[in-house]
This record gives C-alpha cells, sequence and structure tokens, in this order.
C-alpha cells in the first residue's frame, strides 16, 4: 500500500518529526519547568509544617470564601444577564458588549484604583455610604467586588456565546407548545448548556483565585480579612520565602484541579452534542 | 482508487510536511535569537566597562569645582585601551557607567528627583536611576539577582543581611540618614484623633506597613514601646485591632491617610515634612518611645560600573546630598 519512499523522503521525514517532537518539548518544558522548580525549591517537611501556619491558612480559607462568593454572585447575575443580552436587541448593546470584555483587557491595578475612587471612603459613590455607616474600602467586601469586576468577563463571555450558538428552534417548539419565556429558559436552555457554562464558572473561580492587583489596591492586605492567596505569596516573598512557596503550590495544585475540571467537562459536553 | 488515494495522502502529507518545516525553521531562528542574545549579553560585561573612558576626564573637568574626589570613577586609562577591541554593538538597556542603578528605599521616594537633578549636576555626564520600592521587596530583587550598582537600605538588619550574604564590597556600606516614626492623619481628621490614646478608639481606621518593610519594623517598636511607657496592654490590641491594611511600602501607607481612606498611618517623620503643607495632620512620638531607623547606602559587588556607584555614593554622603535629605525631613546621622 505505501509507496516507496526514496531515501531523502526518509529523511525529511525524519527531520520533520525530529522538529515537530523538539517545538513539542520546548512549549512544554517551557511552561511546565518554572511549575516544577516550586516543589524542587521546598521539602515536604517544610510543606506541611508551613500548611500549618495561621498566615496561610486564612489566607487559603479567605480565598476559597470570597472566590466561591464572587463566583455565585457572578453566575446568578451573569447567566439571566446574558440570555436577555444575546436575546435582546436594545440601543446601546455594543457598547455594553464591549465593556463586558474589558475587565480581560485593563489592568487588574488599574481596575484597583478605580473601584477605590468610586467605593472609596471619599470616593464618589462610597462617601454616600460611608454616612450611611457602611465601609466597603478594605474590607472582606472588597476583596469580592474586586474579584467580581476582574473575573465576570470570563464567565459572562462564554454564557454569551453559548446562548448565541444555542439552535433558538428548541426554545421556538416550547414556547409554541405554551411554555413561558422563564420555564422555556429554566427548562430547555439551561440545561442544554449547562456543561459549557460550568466550564466558564471554573474559569471564573480561578481568575478569582489569584485576583492580585485590583485587591490590594482596593482591599489592601490585612491577614484573615483581605489577605488572598496570591496577596500572601507576595508579602511572604518578601519576607519568609517558605510561606510564599507554600501558598503558590496550593495555588499550583488548585490551578491543576480547576483545569482537570474543565478538561473533564468540556468532554463531556463534546459526547453530550 | 488506491493510488490516487495514496497520491491525495501523499499530497496532504507533503503540505504538513512544509509547514512543519518552516515551524522548525522558525523555531530554530527563535533558539538563534537566544543564542545571540546571551552571548552578546556575556560580551557586554567588558563593554560596559570600557564606556567610561571618554567620559571621565570630562566629568573630571566639569566637577573640578566640587570638592568631591572625583578620582574615583572607575576605569583608569590602561583598561578603556585593552577592552576597546570588544566592538559588540551597545545595547541601549546595559546600565552603562554614566548610569547608576540605585536600589533605594521607597520612603526616599520624594526626594529622589531632587537626588537625581543634584547628582548629575556633581558628577556632570551621570545619571541615576532609582528603583524605589520597600528595602525587602528591593532586598529578595538583588538576592535573586536583580542588578543594581548602589543599594539604599531602610533597614540595618537588612543591610546586615545583605552584607552577611556579601552581596557589598566591602567597605562601601555606610550610614547614611535617618528616620522617625510620626502617625499621619488626613487634614480633614475624620476620626477627631486628638492624640495617641485616639487611635485605640473603636472604629477608627489604622494604616500601617507590614511588619516585613523597615518602617513596619519600626512602627511595631514603636506601639510596644508606647504601650510600656504610657499606654496599656490594652491600648496596643485595640490600635493593632483598628488596622485595616497592612502595606506593602511606606509611601503606600501615606497615600491610603493623603486619600482620606483611613484615619491614620504610621509613617516616616520625612514623610509628614515633605508633604505640602496642609496636606496632614500629624502625632509625634516621644523620642524615647521612637524608633531611630538607621538607613545605609552601599555599593553592590555585582555592579558593573563601581567608579560612578561609588561617585553616587560619595554625592549621597556630601554636603549637597545631606542637605537634600534634611530638606526632606531626614535626619543627619551626626545629630540624630
Amino acid at each position: 500500500m505505501i509507496p516507496d519512499i526514496p531515501s531523502s523522503g526518509k529523511f525529511k521525514r525524519f527531520i520533520t518529526y525530529l522538529g515537530a517532537g523538539f517545538l513539542i518539548l520546548a512549549v512544554t518544558l517551557y511552561l511546565a519547568l518554572p511549575i516544577a522548580a516550586l516543589f524542587f525549591r521546598i521539602t515536604p517537611d517544610i510543606f506541611f509544617s508551613a500548611l500549618s501556619d495561621p498566615q496561610v491558612m486564612s489566607a487559603l480559607w479567605l480565598s476559597l470564601f470570597t472566590s466561591s462568593l464572587s463566583l455565585a454572585i457572578v453566575v446568578i447575575v451573569g447567566t439571566p444577564f446574558a440570555y436577555v443580552h444575546t436575546r435582546c436587541t436594545y440601543p446601546g448593546k455594543m457598547l455594553v458588549d464591549t465593556l463586558i470584555d474589558l475587565p480581560l483587557v485593563l489592568p487588574p491595578a488599574v481596575a484597583g484604583v478605580a473601584l477605590l475612587v468610586l467605593w472609596g471612603r471619599v470616593g464618589i459613590l462610597g462617601r454616600y455610604f460611608n454616612m450611611l455607616g457602611i465601609s466597603i474600602a478594605f474590607t472582606t467586601l472588597a476583596v469580592i467586588m474586586a474579584q467580581i469586576f476582574v473575573a465576570s468577563p470570563f464567565y459572562v463571555r462564554q454564557a454569551k456565546s453559548l446562548f448565541e450558538q444555542f439552535d433558538q428552534s428548541y426554545e421556538h417548539v416550547a414556547r409554541t407548545l405554551g411554555a413561558s419565556p422563564v420555564r422555556t429558559f429554566l427548562t430547555i436552555t439551561l440545561p442544554l448548556t449547562a456543561s459549557g457554562l460550568v466550564s466558564g464558572a471554573v474559569m471564573t473561580f480561578g481568575r478569582a483565585l489569584g485576583e492580585f492587583g485590583a485587591t490590594i489596591m482596593f482591599a489592601g492586605n490585612l491577614p484573615g480579612v483581605t489577605q488572598t492567596m496570591p496577596l500572601a505569596v507576595y508579602v511572604g516573598m518578601e519576607g519568609n520565602l517558605t510561606i510564599g512557596l507554600t501558598i503558590s503550590i496550593l495555588l499550583v495544585l488548585i490551578s491543576f484541579a480547576i483545569m482537570i475540571a474543565v478538561r473533564y467537562l468540556a468532554h463531556r459536553e463534546e459526547s453530550h452534542a | 482508487m488506491d493510488v490516487q488515494r495514496n497520491d491525495i495522502v501523499m499530497e496532504r502529507s507533503s503540505k504538513l510536511n512544509y509547514i512543519l518545516i518552516a515551524g522548525i525553521v522558525t523555531c530554530l531562528l527563535i533558539a538563534t535569537v537566544f543564542l545571540a542574545g546571551c552571548t552578546s549579553n556575556s560580551a557586554q560585561a567588558p563593554q560596559a566597562t570600557a564606556t567610561p573612558a571618554p567620559a571621565t576626564p570630562a566629568a573630571v573637568a566639569t566637577a573640578a569645582a566640587t570638592p568631591q574626589p572625583v578620582t574615583t570613577t572607575a576605569a583608569p586609562a590602561a583598561t578603556p585601551t585593552a577592552v576597546a577591541v570588544v566592538t559588540t554593538p551597545k545595547p541601549t538597556f546595559t546600565p552603562s557607567s554614566q548610569n547608576v542603578v540605585a536600589y533605594t528605599a521607597a520612603s526616599l521616594t520624594g526626594v529622589s528627583p531632587k537626588l537625581a537633578s543634584d547628582f548629575a549636576k556633581m558628577y556632570p555626564g551621570h545619571k541615576v536611576v532609582f528603583n524605589l520600592d520597600g528595602t525587602q521587596a528591593l532586598k529578595t530583587q538583588v538576592e535573586n539577582g536583580a542588578y543594581a550598582d548602589v543599594f539604599i537600605s531602610a533597614s540595618n538588619s537588612y543591610t546586615a543581611t545583605l552584607t552577611k550574604e556579601g552581596y557589598f564590597v566591602d567597605g562601601t556600606v555606610k550610614p547614611l540618614t535617618s528616620n522617625y516614626v510620626i502617625v499621619i492623619l488626613p487634614a480633614s481628621n475624620p476620626a477627631n484623633i486628638q492624640s495617641l490614646a485616639d487611635l485605640a478608639k473603636p472604629g477608627v481606621k489604622i494604616a500601617m506597613e507590614d511588619k516585613t518593610v523597615p518602617a513596619g519594623t519600626a512602627t511595631v517598636a514603636v506601639i510596644g514601646n508606647l504601650a510600656k511607657s504610657t499606654y496599656t496592654q490594652a491600648w496596643n490590641n485595640s490600635v493593632y485591632g483598628n488596622v485595616v491594611t497592612y502595606e506593602t511600602s511606606e509611601p503606600a501607607v501615606a497615600t491610603k491617610v493623603n486619600l482620606g481612606e483611613v484615619d491614620a498611618g504610621f509613617v516616616y517623620e520625612s514623610t509628614y515634612t515633605a508633604a505640602p503643607k496642609g496636606t496632614y495632620l500629624a502625632i509625634t512620638i516621644p523620642k524615647k518611645d521612637n524608633y531611630l531607623q538607621t538607613y545605609t547606602v552601599g555599593t553592590l559587588k555585582g555592579s558593573t560600573s563601581k567608579g560612578a556607584a561609588s561617585d553616587f555614593e560619595n554625592f549621597m554622603l556630601s554636603a549637597a546630598g545631606q542637605q537634600d535629605l534634611r530638606d526632606a525631613g531626614f535626619r543627619p546621622i551626626s545629630t540624630s
């Protein structure tokens, strides 16, 4: 079957495979080596003893708590928003589209400053909240607000594109059979896009967990209240490197778990479709 | 049929081959560029020492009026001729001996432009580039291989660590200036703080530096001293309870106070003195309870322009440099 390949062809093929292998190896190593280096810099003993450090634990729990809450808010508000946004045409839709994506390109530090001058104690809106005795900046609420601002596009974009690509004839059939728009959404659209939405949500969670710039600007750095894991890594790097490394490894593990979850969900989505 | 299919497969795979070969070529090109970059990097070191040659006489001539001995400028006439053979084009990012890269404690941020211009006045042709950050951050950067000529530390303990680790040229580390801790309030004084005792009032928002920041170390010591001498342990606990953020540099605390986002902040005296009048209110801390932070300046072993670095050090310790620091609210070493 296979036609004879002249020796020069064989040589070419060999070079090709060699090149392909080299490319793959280069990319893999470039990405994997820094991660591996984290693990080589610290022994398991030190890692586990640092893990019991109250600063590490409080940062871990604070990060998980705030990221989960941010995610919940993004999903609860973002899902209906994305649906309404894709199904309706309204003036300024383009502008809203752009605004949704803005946090993706905006440096998080800028987001932090912007949030501070709006919601801070002497900020444009924050001063009125301050009169009511509500302070936002430098609280756990500020951490969550920063995370929502920075991480929401990952979910909303995904939801938007899912709803845009969704075959609307399913919805039309349901509507002709007498289902209300809300019921159609809840029983037809949502279940059929669920796995895609979940993978968007996982990405949002990951981004919220990694949020640094906006948090340190807007929420400050107070252990147990606003010092999330990335902030603890930053402060740890300047004092106790062990703590910085330990939290970095924790974050790597969590990121891996997130990526595996996304892979799994994407795979499931494919097999269902 | 079969033959035809094979042809198609062949055609396809040959197309794929071209793409792959193109990929390999690109890859090799990138690798070459990297290698070239590396080799030219290593060639820079002697090149950098060569550059001062023409500038040195100029500096000597123009700076003759100043009392500073300029003889310290690097590269006596012999070396440049020897190294001048290296013809690598001068990369713009290499710190030439005309440029002094000074890793400088963030509390000098305010005075740094004045220092830069006065240094250029005293040593024409020289230029200083400041990297301003908390000393703890700068220390980490230097320990991880960052290039710097001069290191100005706001903490004796970090200076000691770096000295022990062998980063400084022996004998170049000198005390530079000093600073006390002070409490600053926004000009509007939103929490109506009148004394140090008021810092413990419930609801007061305090910003201070993280304890890894030299100013933070000083602040912790000051609060401890005050609690012991004048106030109580309860005061101490309430003050810490009122802290809303531990910033990673001293100016960051001042910014939070300046914005009015917090009611009080622990900073250095110099920050209050150097700020325009009316920016902050201040509550001074009695000298007996205060913590005198000593700054040091030193030349790093890795510097490729030690001459210019030592010129900068001379300038910092000269009457002109000390005057700049005094004007910015720092306390000279001798009188403190």
